[in-house]
């Protein structure tokens, strides 16, 4: 029941040629379609048409979408948006290419996101009968799958409740400016087991943090920053681990300046958990576990 | 070889043919704010007060507008200067990350005390 995971976002990017270098090459995504201006992507551990879809012109997040289990959630989420007070609005099937009907909310962020509960499968590249572990020939650093994402809202409290309220997530991790302040300067929201599906930071709505791809574990990350290296892509912070979710990471930008992160390993999380709280004197070590610095690139730095 | 100075520093360095203002800063030993080094966060915005750059690659118009540019704005990790050119930071003032580097880039002393 419910939302089954982040099942895809577009991104608008200046250069198609070399954000097609970028996503393809160096992460090994894999193009499923194209159509004028628009590429579909997808990794190889997922089965459903598309994960990340490339928008030519501008930067930053068009829109992004999470995989619901059924008809009823669809219907489950239009009440709950419209009680919540969102805009929300049918969507017909093909509007999303592959992509069955579904509902399309607005956050009070001013994002835009899209429900839907079927897609056309493809398959992922190892099959799922007797498969082996990963596909024999790779593509650049070879990411499975897209992960989870992080946001801008410049009420991080209100588009908390909204995630929560409507997509009936749950707050595994937070960070206030005072340990009983209702209010929020970021928080991570999780819908299932991962430890965030989408995470909000203080900042511009309908600002886009970044997108991240998982990796197996920290072998995988530090191969990735080698391969970064030989691509030249634009590394913002090298390998290192988030305190916040203890996951392992690399956060770089895709040639129109997206943010993009490589992450591996954190813990599972679930429902019945008390939210862990970060306060201010320590974000630096819950954002960057090793520097315990917050750089001004993790509140001013995003499309 | 053409020379880069920057406000309100004042310092100039050489740069060479095709690099950015970023990466001759940069491989002049300075550092200053810059993000996502794409040309898409729009944090390294500097005001063109000599002079005149190019774009190397496309530019969104949300990042760096019209308005802007006609008002001189410079955003730094994508211009590409066009013979001599002037710039000045926005509230800061350059960070000297290698004084090697400067060594090798510098063409007059700063003017003013780092
Ligand atoms: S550093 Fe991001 S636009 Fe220049
Ligand atoms: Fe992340």
């Amino acid at each position: 029941m419910g939302i089954l995971r982040l099942g895809y976002l577009h991104v608008r990017v200046t250069d198609m040629a070399e954000a097609r270098k970028h996503y393809i090459e160096t992460m090994g995504l894999k193009v499923t379609a194209e159509e004028a201006g628009k590429v579909y992507l997808k990794g190889w551990d997922e089965w459903d048409h598309h994960s990340v879809v490339l928008e030519e012109g501008g930067v930053g997040l068009a829109k992004l979408g999470f995989k619901v289990q059924s008809e009823d959630d669809l219907n489950t989420y239009e009440n709950n948006a419209r009680t919540f007070g969102a805009t929300v609005e049918r969507m017909s099937k093909g509007e999303e290419l592959e992509v069955g009907q579904g509902i399309r909310v607005t956050t009070p962020s001013g994002h835009v996101v899209e429900l839907y509960n079927e897609i056309t499968y493809l398959g992922n590249e190892v099959g799922y009968l007797n498969p082996y572990p990963f596909p024999r020939h790779e593509t650049g650093i070879s990411v499975p799958a897209l992960d989870h994402m992080l946001i801008m809202a410049e009420d991080v409290a209100l588009n908390e409740k909204f995630f929560m309220d409507t997509f009936g997530m749950y707050a595994v991790e937070q960070i206030r400016p005072e340990i009983d302040s209702p209010a929020r300067i970021a928080t991570w929201l999780s819908a299932g087991q991962k430890n965030h599906d989408i995470a909000i930071v203080s900042g511009k709505d309908k600002g886009l943090h970044h997108f991240a791809f998982q990796l197996e574990d920290w072998s995988k990350i530090l191969r990735a920053a080698d391969i970064f290296a030989m691509d030249d892509v634009s590394i913002d912070i090298t390998p290192t681990r988030h305190g916040i979710t203890r996951g392992t990471t690399i956060y770089f930008f895709d040639p129109a300046g997206n943010r993009n992160e490589t992450y591996a390993g954190g813990y599972r999380a679930y429902r019945d958990r008390p939210t862990t709280i970060w306060t201010p004197e320590h974000i630096g070590r819950g954002i960057f576990s090793h520097s315990r610095e917050l750089n001004a690139a993790f509140t001013e730095v995003y499309t | 070889m053409s020379v880069l100075t920057v406000l309100p520093d004042n310092v100039s360095v050489r740069a060479k043919p095709g690099e950015t203002i970023l990466a001759v800063l940069s491989a002049s030993g300075y550092g200053y704010r810059i993000g996502c080094r794409r040309g898409g966060c729009g944090i390294c915005k500097v005001d063109l007060r000599e002079g005149e750059v190019y774009y190397d690659h496309p530019v969104a118009e949300s990042v760096l507008s019209q308005e802007e540019i006609a008002a001189g704005a410079v955003l730094s990790c994508r211009a590409v200067p066009v013979g001599d050119v002037t710039i000045e930071l926005r509230d800061e003032r350059l960070k000297l990350n290698s004084a090697l580097l400067r060594s090798i880039r510098a063409v007059k002393a700063p003017t003013t005390k780092e």
